[in-house]
């Protein structure tokens, strides 16, 4: 099951200061939704603990991430992949900086690939609740930069 | 059951209550989950999340350090110590490697990646949750038309997603198109994925006893002769020192029949654990993942050839099969569809080029109705499209085309004898059961209405006893032919007539009809025979063909009961006439005072069966020698009368009864819910001579529950990378009691020529429904520019057709060329 989501926000801190902040794992890491703990293996790789639960399937998620683009001050994008009983997931989150005024304009893409037994059994919610809690982590990274 | 016979001496064909039926009322069945053995210990299998993925690492010492945990199993250690199954199909199908744990990659959403063993099935459970897979995605294929296009390779060894592909063309199929008044197009149909949904899933127990090297296994798979052959060559063992037993089997419609793999982990497990019995019990929803589904078939290009009165006189179609990620039973299905090449029409030109793919979805296995069902509802959707798109009422349009009552036994255009049927004669009866006329009228006052009614009609053809040389058609190679069944017969030490078959019932009722078959020949009452339930390789009974499947019991498996019943009979024959002092042909069977006995009619001396079984077995100084072959303990082999197919010409008779059961449903469409609704539903049958009418009517029944449930409910959907969305009961939705309509049920007789009693193989009805409901609906939307193109429709297709136009459009799906 792939759920995509994008959009796009401002924020009145600078490319180069939004660049900053996404690529650090130690700022960007924590305001993933349900964080529970982060350790960094090296400047593009960290493996971050979330709490996951639909419906009966509840547990605590490993995703290993990876800075796979980093263009400074204008585009960082992580690959992911986490386990979780009765399923995988696979994330891709893009970022595209702009100058916007004297901020920022973030353009963002999402993807979220689940894999095994969650998407059968937790079905048509998983879209809502990905999003909901997308929309949790872009709030988040909007309020932290501005 | 009791009480005299009153029907001429014949208990074939009376209603017989069920023998099983005392045991399995009163909970008192013996399924594999039941047996439990000493120091035995439970296998969980860790299964893989992903549908197509590398296996970058596999750790198990967490799992293996959890106290309670015997071992740990995985597809690494295992290959180099185990051959891969067998394949059926030549190369390049004939390479694939199959494991029965993935070893480098994993191919469906479900695959077993490694096993637990542990002393509690539960700690087995939580060890299997310890065992860390890191998966590297690679990229899906869930569509058998995409797959052929080897983008994406499943296997590796074998280079292509194709598993088999050939041709099959009969007559002269372009003359007949040269000289057609219409010729109708069909761009595309499908027939969907779905599976069986036994009350018991698979449980295997396996023993490998290292004493002396013989493995042991009780399970509920439906095919123990095919599994042993299979695994044997797996596991490197003798074929001999595996023995299989079954007991009572919570159904099976031929999805256990796939269930080897398993059994070899169980038994490799077992060894692991120094001879440790080891037992797995699929839970619900790795059986929906990952134990069979029934094959999947996309229909294209289809054109077909029509005279001016809507005779059909051509098809010619492309097919392409999908069989999940490995082929196991498969390519068997490629060629067994062809038992049935015209259905129930009498058109003789047809070329069907037909391919099968590997997919990143769950192994297929032979459902009911396997592989002829796909191929039927496709003729009946054939017949239904082209009679709306002439204006032709589908009961005519079938009247016009059907086979003729005089025609059989009836040669198709392969080479298959059909052997009886009057299938005009089934339509009338059907069509008064329902009330056809009365319902036409109904349906053109609801139509005024507004109100989306239409009535269907489908005919299905349960063609039983497979002659095993048609897989010499898929593969040259292929060492089977043939069809055989084994029983046994005996008077047993205190002179119990005690009958062995090498079949599996799963509710067929096996007990009652051998019992039934062998009262007829002793002249006693089934009361007094006791037939040995389940399966056994030690008994010695069974062949290389023993297990229940492809609807045989009634000619295979009784014939065997018959034959064995007639030895007996001659030996107590000729054993009583020596004691007696009398002729053979003096000698009368019946009951006296002591029982069932052998009666010299000149004399009116008598003994009964404890006396004859109490010379043989432990009296026998008294027997002249010239009488020493006489045991009283009869095996008989029945081996059907087939011929090994033409390969080249993929010509010759692959089945030697058609059962045939025509039904006709009213359904509505809800115009506001899109809730397709059975209003009235009729199934009329013809298995030939009915052994015993009621367990005739329950199959019936059950297949009917079965099609109507595969036609509106039940649906394996997967999504593009192929996760199965439908693996609880609540998205599956099998079809219960309260989903059935009722349904009027209907009878005719036309006798086999094929088998000693007349009886046709039956069982397999399960298609007639999706043919017959899929017509329906058809009726019902025409008007509305909907064709029926795909055997799945619930209100949410129905909804996307009639309101989104998304799906089934007319004018995208056929097109008629008329001259």
């Amino acid at each position: 099951m792939a759920i995509k989501l994008g959009g796009e926000f401002e924020v009145k801190r600078t490319p180069a200061e939004v660049y900053e902040f996404l690529v650090d794992a130690n700022k960007f890491a924590p305001l993933l939704p349900d964080f529970q703990g982060l350790t960094v293996q090296d400047e593009k790789h960290f493996t971050v603990k979330v709490n996951v639960g639909v419906s009966y399937i509840k547990g605590t998620a490993e995703v290993k991430m990876e800075l796979t683009e980093a263009v400074p001050a204008t585009r960082a994008q992580y690959k992911g992949q986490g386990s979780v009983s009765g399923g995988n997931v696979g994330i891709t989150a893009g970022f595209d900086l702009s100058p916007e005024g004297a901020g920022t304009k973030v353009r963002w893409q999402g993807e979220a690939q689940v894999f095994g037994r969650l998407t059968s059994v937790a079905g048509g919610l998983l879209e809502p609740l990905g999003k909901k809690q997308v929309q949790k982590l872009i709030d988040g990274l909007q309020a932290a930069l501005q | 059951m009791g009480g005299e016979n009153k029907n001429g001496g014949n208990w074939v064909g009376r209603a017989v209550p069920r023998k099983e039926e005392n045991r399995l009322l009163r909970g008192r069945g013996r399924f594999a989950d039941d047996i439990k053995l000493h120091d035995m210990a439970y296998l969980r299998f860790v299964r893989s999340p992903y549908a197509h993925a590398k296996i970058v690492s596999l750790e198990t010492a967490a799992a293996e350090a959890l106290p309670g945990v015997i071992c740990v199993l995985t597809g690494r250690e295992i290959a180099p110590k185990t051959h891969p199954f067998i394949e059926i199909a030549p190369e390049p199908g004939g390479k694939i490697q199959d494991y029965p744990l993935a070893v480098s990659k994993v191919r469906y959403q479900g695959e077993p990646v490694a096993a637990v063993v542990a002393e509690t099935p539960r700690l087995a459970d939580d060890a299997a949750e310890l065992v860390q897979v890191e998966y590297e995605p690679l990229e899906p294929v869930v569509d058998a038309e995409e797959a052929l296009k080897d983008t994406s390779i499943l296997h590796e060894e074998s280079g292509t997603n194709k598993v088999w592909n050939g041709v099959f063309e009969y007559g002269d199929i372009e003359a007949a198109f040269r000289e057609a008044a219409y010729v109708v197009h069909i761009d595309r149909m499908h027939f969907h994925r779905f599976s069986s949904t036994p009350l018991e899933n698979n449980v295997v127990i396996g023993e490998w006893n290292p004493k002396d090297d013989h493995i042991y296994y009780s399970c509920n798979n439906s095919f123990p002769s095919f599994a042993i052959q299979f695994l044997a060559a797996h596991l490197g063992v003798h074929i001999d020192r595996i023995r299989v037993e079954t007991a009572d089997i919570g159904g099976s419609f031929g999805i256990k029949i796939t269930s080897y793999p398993q059994m070899a982990v169980c038994a490799l497990a077992s060894k692991k654990a120094g001879g440790r019995p080891i037992k797995w019990v699929e839970t619900r929803s790795e059986h929906m993942v990952s134990s069979a589904h029934g094959n999947e078939r996309t229909f294209r290009d289809t054109r077909v050839a029509l005279d001016k009165d809507g005779v059909i006189t051509a098809v010619d179609s492309r097919h392409i099969d999908d069989c999940g990620a490995y082929p196991r039973y498969e390519p068997l299905g490629c060629v067994i569809w062809s038992q049935v090449v015209p259905g129930v029409y009498r058109f003789r030109n047809v070329r069907i080029d037909f391919a099968q793919a590997v997919t990143n979805k769950c192994p297929v296995g032979p459902n009911r109705g396997y592989s002829r069902m796909q191929h039927l509802w496709f003729l009946e959707r054939v017949v239904d499209i082209c009679a709306h798109e002439l204006g032709i009422p589908g009961d005519e349009m079938r009247m016009r085309n059907y086979i003729r009552a005089e025609e059989f036994p009836y040669l198709t255009p392969n080479g298959c004898i059909y052997d009886s049927g009057n299938y005009p004669k089934m339509l009338e009866v059907a069509k008064k059961l329902i009330g056809w006329d009365e319902w036409k009228k109904k349906q053109a006052e609801a139509k005024a209405e507004g109100r989306l009614i239409g009535l269907g009609i489908g005919t299905t053809l349960d063609s039983g006893t497979n002659n095993f040389g048609q897989s010499q058609i898929v593969n040259p190679g292929a060492p089977f032919s043939g069809n055989s069944q084994g029983a046994n017969c005996k008077l047993d030490i205190y002179g119990e007539v005690i009958v062995a078959v090498g079949s599996c019932p799963q509710g067929q009722g096996h007990e009652t009809t051998a019992a039934q078959v062998v009262a007829d020949v002793l002249g006693i009452s089934p009361d007094l025979i006791s037939v040995r339930t389940g399966f056994d390789t030690e008994r010695n009974v069974h062949t290389g063909f023993s297990g229940t499947y492809a609807s045989q019991f009634a000619v295979s498996g009784l014939s065997a009961v018959h034959g064995a019943a007639q030895k007996l009979k001659a030996e107590m024959k000729r054993l009583a006439a020596f004691v007696l002092e009398a002729k053979e042909d003096d000698i009368e069977f019946g009951t006296g005072n002591q029982g069932p006995e052998l009666c010299a009619r000149s004399t009116g001396k008598s003994i009964n069966y404890w006396g004859l079984a109490n010379i043989v077995n432990v009296n026998s100084a008294v027997l002249p020698t010239d009488m020493h072959d006489v045991t009283l303990n009869c095996r008989y082999v029945w081996r059907a009368p087939f011929k090994v197919p033409d390969k080249q010409k993929k010509y010759g008779n692959l089945t030697l009864t058609y059962a045939s059961q025509l039904h006709i449903a009213v359904v509505e469409v809800e115009r506001d819910t899109f809730i397709p609704r059975i209003l009235d539903y009729v199934a009329v049958d013809d298995c030939g001579t009915v052994i015993n009418p009621p367990i005739v009517e329950g199959q019936v029944y059950g297949a009917t529950a079965h099609g109507i449930g595969a036609a509106l409910m039940e649906n394996c959907v997967y999504d593009e990378v192929g996760n199965m969305l439908t693996s609880t009961f609540s998205d599956y939705t099998p079809i219960t009691a309260v989903n059935m309509p009722k349904v009027k049920y209907g009878h005719i007789s036309t006798p086999s020529p094929h088998s000693y009693s007349g009886a046709k193989g039956m069982g397999e009805g399960g298609a007639a429904p999706i043919h017959t409901i899929s017509a329906a609906l058809q009726d019902a939307l025409f008007e509305s520019g909907v064709i029926i193109d795909d055997s799945f429709n619930n209100a949410d297709s129905l909804f996307r057709a009639l309101v989104g136009k998304e799906v089934a459009q007319a004018d995208k799906v056929v097109r008629v060329d008329r001259r």
